[in-house]
């Protein structure tokens, strides 16, 4: 390690961030390397390390000769100033070498407030942030994750960006790369190669036009490019990458632990979620294949607990009899099973019990909305008997705390649906006082409380975000109403909700005020500590930029949107029709009840959802 | 049931591991070894394991203690290899061997550490430690005037390519001295640069004989 690192991690708070070192992580030998890969993830180690996709990518192109992959996360506030103090280039954790000297950075971009992130870590990397400052074919700066559905704004900045899952495509790209750098192409002859492989999106090949009124009026693509980027997905899931080892960290993380994914996609429709629209179509994992993978990760890290993730865990079909035989093979071993994501409609006591013998956790259901009228609107097809029928049986079992979550700002909510939030709550204390097995422990409800952000390729958007006064003033009548005895709430800091709002919808015309905001010393804007509405604010001036323009405009119906020319599989017309019955208040029936055509099939060459 | 000590050295990246944080390291290390660990009873089971002594985040060893209980009759075959094969870089196992009975921890007397220093002159250096160094020790119960002296078994430097190593024997127990403090004095008299890189690295756990504790 150099004097100049060891100089940084005696005088920062949790050195072990910055080291690398970690056991399963992976050191190559650089004399048998040609194309060396930076995962860059613009938040700070903690919550990179959580990451599964990272975790996937990094197996997956590891296990490909001749690449080296290398993690790289954004450092916090203090490491930054001793890197800038002493020098110090951003390096990957692996080797200690400086990105800059990497073939491709590849930035994952998990939500808005990530963006400046990115700009910080290429410029303490040393690397120009646009694209057309890069000229020659290293490094390659890159992005993938769910904020491509809406990449706009960053667009100007990445070489190139995977539209959907990395598993096919990643292996696809280094090796056109690797040839590139074989014969000698150009960084323009290597994008050229790259648009032509399916889900790549080269946003330089991309001319978009504007209207005087600050609107879309045209997207051209040039190159050869499609017209339009077709999202990527794995078509056999069940027998898709997946390694069988993972990074342990060394140091404390958001998610500490093995984790297995269930499936991919999310039958339920809900209006607001973009991940439920953008994941489809729904593809899941044999129970068989799951336990293999399962054991191998606990037999590879020595970790104490597995999380079953997706989007909707109570959605799987081999639910009870995978839990089952996994509780059979991890509790004599003091290996705890994770189950997050349950619904309460569906909610099985004996399923949670028996997952739970290890170590018992809370339980979280997320109504989202206080009354049925709006749970139509979005779609969140859950009604109060379920959610009261879900706490009874849970409470009678011995439960004494739940945590619920909802959203305020959602399209057409009125006062009534705000109180309906407390009402839902006095429901749940008192289904405790009929119910609970012991009423002298008293019950504990804590209510999460964020707001409403419209998402591109879902049908909410096309609504607005409720503007700041409004917002607040919900809030404000929500905490008055919540002020019970065992009740403990946290609402969303709405600024930072404002931003991502105003990004996640944005256009191209943003990426001047990223840079700008960032010159004023935007970094980690996800972390409460390190985020200014101002600064934000004296950007948007300074650009000449309207944010409530892309925050609380509701667009027109054949408005041509700045991520149209990006296709997640789920086709306009059918958002636009799901937008309608959210207005009017209709509820669509979930997938298993029947496909409802929404495109996504597409992607795979029709078959059907696994529901 | 059956308890083993085991010697381990913790260097480079390693160092930086805090205490709490590499009680987690070697337990998942542990498990991957699959040696037989003891579990505590009780809402929330945990491995029954103890590091001896433990160090500031940062610093290097070539002398960690950890005692771990089996619930087996005895040592696990091949121990050391095991641990070995699956410990994170910069930790190795030295040794593994039955644990001593009783409160042994509490003879642990002094630790011996060497702290590689940047820039500075051996013997101005330890003209400052010849007397009297009265500072503020700080611990959990607030601080106090104390004379470093008292707290010195041994001490010496030595010019190094660019700079000094100190070679300490420190008291340890209940009432430590943090080498940081030895390092304190140096920055603040101007022998070596606030600013400097210094390398702690402990070689040695000793008890009050100032024999070697094992």
């Amino acid at each position: 390690m150099n004097d100049k690192l060891t100089a940084c991690l005696e005088r920062v708070r949790k050195p072990a961030r910055y080291t690398g070192g970690e056991y399963n992580s992976i050191i190559k030998d650089k004399s048998n390397i040609d194309v060396r890969f930076a995962f860059c993830f613009p938040d700070i180690y903690e919550i990179g390390m959580s990451h599964l996709g990272s975790k996937i990518l990094y197996g997956l192109l590891n296990s490909m000769d001749g690449v080296w992959c290398e993690r790289v996360y954004a450092p916090y506030t203090d490491m930054e100033e001793q890197m800038r103090q002493r020098k110090l280039g951003l390096y990957a954790l692996e080797s200690k070498d400086e990105v800059k000297d990497f073939d491709i950075l590849g930035f994952t971009l998990q939500f808005e407030l990530n963006y400046t992130g990115v700009l910080n870590m290429l410029d303490l990397a040393g690397i120009p942030f646009r694209s057309a400052d890069r000229t020659s074919l290293s490094p390659i700066v890159m992005a993938g994750g769910p904020c491509v559905y809406n990449v706009e704004p960053m667009a100007d900045f990445f070489d190139l960006i995977v539209i959907g899952e990395g598993e096919e495509v990643m292996p696809e790209l280094v090796n056109l790369y690797r040839k590139a750098k074989k014969v000698g192409w150009s960084k323009q002859e290597f994008l050229k190669n790259a648009a032509a492989i399916g889900g790549v999106y080269v946003p330089s090949f991309y001319d978009v036009e504007y209207k005087d009124d600050g609107t879309v009026k045209s997207v051209t693509a040039a190159n050869g490019a499609p017209k339009t980027v077709k999202k990527r997905v794995v078509a056999d899931f069940d027998k898709s990458y997946y390694p069988d080892r993972f990074i342990v960290p060394s140091t404390e993380i958001v998610f500490d632990r093995a984790m297995v994914e269930l499936f991919r996609g999310c039958r339920r429709g809900c209006r607001f979620c973009q991940a439920g629209y953008t994941y489809r179509p729904i593809r899941a994992k044999s129970a068989e294949t799951l336990k293999k993978q399962a054991e191998a990760l606990i037999e590879n890290t020595g970790w104490d607990e597995v999380s079953l993730t997706s989007l909707s865990s109570s959605d799987y079909p081999e639910l009870n009899d995978l839990c089952t035989s996994l509780v059979a093979e991890f509790e004599p071993r003091h290996i705890n099973l994770a189950l997050p994501s349950l619904r309460a409609d569906t909610f099985d006591i004996n399923l949670v019990e028996n997952v739970q013998k290890v170590r018992k956790s809370g339980l979280t259901f997320a109504p989202e909305a206080g009354t049925q009228r709006l749970r139509d609107v979005i779609n969140k097809n859950l009604r109060e008997e379920d959610l009261l029928n879900a706490c009874k049986v849970a409470f009678e079992s011995g439960y004494n705390s739940v945590k619920l979550y909802f959203m305020i700002g959602l399209p057409t909510e009125t006062d009534e649906d705000i109180l309906g939030i407390s009402k839902m709550v006095k429901d749940v204390i008192y289904t405790f006082r009929q119910y609970g097995k012991n009423k002298a422990r008293g019950v504990r409800v804590s209510v999460g409380v964020s707001t409403f952000i419209p998402k591109a390729q879902t049908p909410f958007q096309w609504a607005a975000q409720t503007e700041r006064e409004e917002v607040l003033r919900k809030q404000r009548l929500l905490m008055d109403s919540l002020k019970i005895k065992n009740v403990t709430y946290s609402l969303h800091n709405f600024d930072s909700g404002f931003i991502e709002a105003v990004l996640a919808r944005g256009d191209r015309k943003l990426s001047a005020v990223l840079e700008k905001v960032w010159e004023k010393g935007s970094r980690l804007d996800g972390w409460d500590e390190c985020y200014s509405l101002d600064r934000w604010m004296q950007a948007f001036e300074e650009c000449g930029i309207d944010p409530a323009f892309y925050a609380n405009r509701v667009p027109e119906k054949d408005e041509i949107l700045p991520w149209d020319h990006i296709f997640s599989g789920v086709t306009k017309s059918y958002l636009w029709s799901e937008y309608q019955n959210g207005l009017s208040g209709r509820a669509t029936p979930d997938c298993k009840a029947g496909c409802r055509g929404c495109g996504a099939l597409s992607l795979t060459g029709g078959g059907k959802c696994d529901v | 049931m059956f308890k083993m000590r085991i010697l381990f050295e913790k260097k480079d990246d390693a160092a930086y591991i805090s205490h709490l944080d590499l009680m987690k390291v070697l337990q998942r290390s542990f498990c991957r070894a699959k040696l037989p660990v003891k579990y505590s009873e009780g809402f929330n089971p945990h491995i029954c394991m103890s590091i001896l002594s433990p160090l500031s985040t940062g610093y290097r060893s070539k002398y960690e203690l950890c005692d771990l209980e089996l619930v087996s009759d005895g040592m696990p075959e091949e121990a050391e290899d095991r641990l070995n094969r699956v410990l994170p870089d910069g930790i190795r196992v030295l040794k593994a061997y039955p644990s001593a009975e009783g409160l042994a921890v509490a003879k642990i007397a002094y630790s011996a550490f060497n702290i590689e220093l940047e820039g500075g002159n051996a013997e101005d250096a330890l003209r400052i430690f010849e007397g009297d160094v009265f500072f503020e020790k700080r611990s959990k119960r607030g601080s106090k005037q104390v004379n470093m002296k008292d707290y010195i078994k041994s001490l010496s430097f030595s010019g190094t390519e660019n700079g000094m190593l100190c070679e300490c024997v420190l008291a340890a127990g209940d009432d430590p001295l943090n080498p940081s403090y030895v390092v304190g004095i140096l920055r603040e008299k101007g022998i070596v640069d606030a600013n400097s890189v210094v390398r702690y690295t402990r070689t040695a756990v000793l008890d009050c004989d100032a024999k070697l504790f094992s």
